[in-house]
């Protein structure tokens, strides 16, 4: 049975988009049928992650109000079988959709879909109302900081407020040399805090940067840790039981030199 | 030069006490306080309420008080610390 999971965190900038993008690609990989919406409507960007922008000819909103069919708008990925995006649409905001019309969305994709991954825009507004309407169950990103441990906290009881099941994390842009100089709290100090399972742990590494530059998700290039940290949490969403590694390091004197001279030996690595 | 003295301390990990404690313990307090929604006008005056209440039976030093919500394995807890200069003797309840 096909299943809708939300990607959410309620502060900007954590990763959602990326974590879209890749979980739905590393399902796609995995021989899954994967559509990601893009939900986050008048600034979307999960098409230029994907390095499908142009390509676009309909959007979400086009669908919803009936301009054209859902098939017409769904862009396929050419490089891997079994992924398709849903793009926001650029000129609109959120008010131009609702929760109803998502479910109704979602329900026609899961048809023909084993997942659809929706993209959720920051904040607690319209938009995350409708991104959530149509899901079955939430993942949701967040950094080891403060403001985004205290906003993903707000979202995880915003969740179970609408009856979904207990979320899962993810822990982005994790820095092992950090967290072994306890400058950064470490996984346990996160799920005390938070108290939902982990799904996965992605390593803060300019491999992102460098994969959205390109409109190459990380998963595509088998050399990227990020790429691997996101194959592993792709597997744990079909329900493989996939280790997580821990990254952390020793710190000791040798590493803190090398960081000194500009050498992360902690980050690399897995 | 002083920046490389900087630096060589931070090599050597010396002079600053790691910052993850003070992350954690801030978003403990943080969070539970997001939950209950008391205002810190209402948490002043549960303060002075109970240190009142103390205050029958003991000498407070009134300085030295701290109450503060935070989160709890089954929920949230209500720590208190109350500094006491000495039992007041004899004192009724």
């Amino acid at each position: 049975m096909a299943e809708c999971i939300v990607i959410t965190s309620g502060k900007g900038g954590v990763g959602k988009t990326t974590s879209s993008a890749n979980i739905g690609a590393g399902l796609a990989l995995a021989g899954k049928k994967v559509t990601v919406i893009d939900a986050d409507i008048g600034l979307r960007n999960l098409d230029v992650i994907l390095g499908l922008e142009n390509r676009i000819v309909f959007d979400l909103v086009n669908v919803i109000e009936g301009e054209c069919r859902l098939k017409q708008a769904l862009i396929r990925d050419k490089r891997v079988d079994g992924l398709w995006l849903l793009p926001a649409a650029q000129t609109r905001d959120k008010n131009a959709v609702n929760p109803d019309q998502m479910r109704k969305l979602i329900a026609e994709l899961k048809e023909t879909m084993d997942y659809v991954i929706v993209d959720c825009p920051a904040g607690i507004e319209q938009g995350f109302k409708n991104s959530i309407a149509g899901a079955d169950r939430a993942i949701i990103v967040t950094t080891p900081e403060v403001s985004a441990i205290r906003d993903a906290d707000r979202i995880i009881g915003m969740v179970e407020a609408h009856d979904l099941p207990e979320p899962d994390l993810i822990i982005n842009r994790y820095r092992p040399g950090m967290v072994s100089r306890g400058d950064m709290m470490n996984r346990d100090d996160i799920l005390e805090i938070l108290a939902i399972p982990l799904v996965g742990i992605v390593p803060d590494h300019e491999d992102v940067i460098i994969s959205a530059n390109r409109g190459t998700p990380a998963v595509y290039d088998e050399e990227s840790v990020v790429g691997r940290a996101y194959l592993r949490i792709a597997d744990r969403v079909m329900g493989i039981d996939t280790p997580i590694p821990n990254f952390d390091v020793e710190d000791g004197f040798w590493n803190s030199f090398k960081r000194w001279m500009g050498m992360n030996p902690a980050r690399e690595a897995v | 030069m002083n920046q490389f003295v900087k630096r060589l301390e931070k090599l050597l990990g010396v002079g600053r006490k790691p910052s993850k404690d003070d992350a954690k313990q801030r978003l403990k307090v943080l969070l539970v306080h997001d939950q209950v929604n008391l205002t810190p006008a209402q948490m002043e005056l549960m303060k002075e309420e109970l240190v009142a209440v103390v205050k029958k039976y003991c000498e407070v030093a009134d300085e030295g008080v701290v109450i503060r919500l935070t989160k709890a394995d089954d929920g949230i807890s209500l720590d208190s610390t109350v500094p006491v200069r000495r039992v007041v003797a004899g004192s009724a309840a």
